[in-house]
């Protein structure tokens, strides 16, 4: 246990929570476990969301879009110092990587659960980041360090390094303002594509180049660091399921990382926490390719979605860490004690459809049966009844797997899969079932181009007969529920001619 | 009591005994308390059920388990079974109808349907427009994704239902092309 460090700052005796969904939840959770109070800030379409439910206050932001509620950092503000809240966590996405926002906090005297805002504008820009990189001699993808002035610089960076490269947004995140070029024949009309994108959804154009690493891992190191100079790595996340340029499935440790590998990813980490003086939790991915040369690629200055994963592994609790650190005590353990144990996975369960194009389907959840049993984590936002609003995200939960070994992990995964159900919406459920049980995935080839190539494959059949049983025994069920359920007097008004209309010719048909 | 199942492509024939039934009435006290003969296409065969909340079934078929689940989407029934979202409709007289109507008039007026909830981002055409098969008409947005709804044929935009910022239903028809 940790001594009493003489610089403990201020002790939180409030959390207000800047987030909604699964992370909210988690968030509020971790407070309560350390006795610590929370607020709960919602949008007009979130009044009975789940993170409502779980804290002790709530309070209302404004209409759903984020803008006007979410993102609206000095009405956060204000409830934090109406309600006391000491502290402010701001969860991942909205504003948790928003240095102003965390300035604010400051000059509000409140504590901002994340890195100092220097710290955060040092490494959340992509291309001063990679700057700071190479001055503390991590390995980068070749590249221009700054960003690009002109079409007529990338033509000229872009023979320098070779094709084929790639064209990022600086202040890029979530896929949006990158393009793959193979050759000189494609810059001009990808550079003008990448910059207006970058442009309408980060507010600035700003590109740089980067050569395209063939068939790279992603992979990712956690950190975590204090006021009082320690900062620690606590293992790799393995990320390479993406769609998109959005990770599906996260998984540590990598299949593909030993303890040298290893040792040498996190050391490059602290060092580049480090010299920016950050704080608190983060991350650092990097690229990785066929030879096990490492690249990085940019941080990510707060808490992941796929953090659980590091959790199971490590036997530690993030947001725990997060608030220690936050109230200024020290880390209470040292790198030697960090140890990896066992294999967990992650699987992003989404309202979407993949037998449709992936189109999102928000809506209300009418059945929810949860998975559970050995082994099994679920993190989620939703509840049958939930109605799952239109304007956010498509998160309903993370599912996560945890057991001694990577191949036990999957089919655990596999097992908790077929528990679960969602009704009312669709989901990407039968995505996972379809990676989990691929031959390439469990043999653990995969880079950031196999979900593209799993995708692409066609659909091996499954025997007619086989289908058809189901499709009977199905069928059996659908007769048994039209022909029980009762009359419901709420759901539809039967007076409407279309109502009754309904009801009789259901009737009708029911008689035969 | 006689139902015909359309699911996975096929129409199927169930046939339910009267106990059943009579143990799901509103007021009776226990459920079925053994195999009951149900009839599957024409084949007989004995089913233990239990309902176990509305919209959640328990079947054992010679000792095989099965859980169903009713799931009521914003597009139509089905049922969840084995990992599989099983689509279903109930044959009636109305349905018959609408099936024999559907694509009749591929020539005339094709509706654009939108093919999820969401928010209508952007009107790309007016009514009167000559549009080419697959040109954008609409652009619909939900959970931070936006979709763009084409132009099912070459054609003449007749109407556009909905304006900018318009919140739609699954199914809901957006415009019309004839």
């Amino acid at each position: 246990m940790p001594k009493l460090a003489q610089s403990a700052g201020h002790p939180i005796r409030k959390v207000l929570i800047a987030n909604r969904g699964e992370i909210a939840v988690r968030i509020i959770r971790a407070c309560r476990e350390k006795g610590i109070a929370t607020v709960a800030v919602y949008s007009d379409v979130d009044r009975a969301a789940l993170h409502v439910l779980h804290a002790d206050e709530a309070h209302r932001l404004g209409p759903a879009p984020a803008s006007e509620s979410y993102l609206r950092g000095d009405l956060i503000i204000e409830i934090a110092k109406r309600t006391s809240a000491d502290a402010i966590h701001p969860g991942y996405g909205f504003l948790s990587e928003n240095a102003e926002f965390a300035e604010a906090c400051a000059a509000a005297k409140i504590i901002f659960i994340g890195p100092p805002a220097a710290a955060m504008r040092m490494l959340g820009s992509k291309t001063m980041a990679r700057q700071v990189a190479g001055d503390v001699g991590m390995p980068r993808v070749p590249g221009s360090v700054k960003g690009l002035a002109s079409l007529q610089q990338a033509y000229a960076v872009a023979r320098d390094i070779g094709y084929p490269v790639m064209l990022k947004a600086a202040a890029g995140g979530g896929g949006k303002g990158i393009r793959a070029i193979a050759s000189e024949t494609e810059l001009s009309s990808a550079y003008a594509g990448a910059s207006s994108e970058a442009e309408r959804a980060f507010g600035s154009g700003e590109l740089y180049l980067e050569k395209l690493i063939q068939q790279p891992r992603h992979i990712e190191m956690q950190i975590m660091a204090d006021h009082h100079g320690h900062c620690l790595y606590l293992g790799e996340r393995e990320c390479s399921v993406q769609r998109r340029h959005q990770k599906v499935i996260e998984e540590s440790p990598s299949p593909v990382v030993g303890e040298d590998l290893r040792r040498r990813m996190g050391e490059a980490a602290v060092k580049l926490a480090v010299a920016a003086g950050y704080t608190n939790a983060g991350t650092v991915e990097f690229l990785v390719d066929a030879a096990q040369n490492f690249y990085f690629l940019e941080m990510n200055t707060r808490l992941q979605v796929e953090h659980p994963v590091t959790e199971m592994v490590t036997g530690l609790d993030l947001v725990h860490l997060q608030l220690l650190v936050a109230q200024g005590w020290p880390l209470p353990i040292a790198q030697q004690d960090v140890h990896l144990r066992g294999h967990a996975i992650e699987c992003r369960i989404y309202a979407e459809d993949p037998a449709n194009n992936f189109f999102p389907s928000p809506g209300l959840i009418t059945q929810l049966i949860q998975p559970a049993g050995p082994g099994i984590r679920e993190d989620c936002a939703v509840y049958s009844g939930w109605r799952v609003p239109l304007d956010y995200d498509p998160m309903l939960s993370k599912l996560i797997a945890f057991a001694p070994t990577r191949e036990v992990a999957i089919d655990r995964m596999l097992r908790a899969l077929d528990e679960y159900v969602i009704g009312g919406i669709a989901t990407n459920v039968s995505l996972f079932r379809e990676i989990l049980t691929d031959a390439e995935f469990r043999a653990a080839r995969i880079d950031t181009s196999f979900l593209d190539r799993l995708l692409a494959k066609p659909k091996p059949q499954e025997s007619e007969s086989a289908a058809a049983g189901v499709a009977s025994i199905a069928a059996l069920a659908a007769a048994i529920f039209e022909a029980t359920s009762a009359p419901q007097p709420t759901a539809q008004p039967v007076s409407t001619p279309s109502g009754a209309w309904k009801s009789a010719a259901r009737n009708e048909a029911l008689r035969a | 009591m006689t139902l015909d199942i359309q699911i996975a492509g096929r129409t199927c024939r169930i046939i339910l005994p009267p106990e059943l039934l009579s143990s799901f009435q509103p007021g009776a006290s226990t459920q079925p308390g053994g195999p009951l003969p149900c009839i599957i296409d024409g084949e007989t065969t004995q089913v233990d059920v239990q309902l176990l909340q509305p919209g959640v079934l328990s079947l054992l078929i010679g000792g095989r388990a099965y859980r169903c689940i009713l799931d009521e989407g914003p597009t139509g029934r089905a049922v969840l079974l084995e990992g599989k979202r099983l689509a279903y409709a109930l044959e009636n007289p109305r349905s018959l109808r609408a099936r024999r109507s559907a694509g009749a008039d591929e020539n005339g007026p094709v509706p654009i349907k939108s093919p999820m909830p969401g928010r209508v981002a952007r009107v790309l055409a007016a009514p009167g427009d000559v549009v080419e098969a697959l040109q954008g008409i609409l652009v619909i947005e939900a959970m931070k994704m936006q979709n763009e709804m084409k132009a099912p044929k070459a054609g003449t935009v007749v109407r556009i239902h909905v304006a900018e910022g318009d919140t739609v239903t699954a199914g809901q028809v957006l415009a019309i092309v004839e």
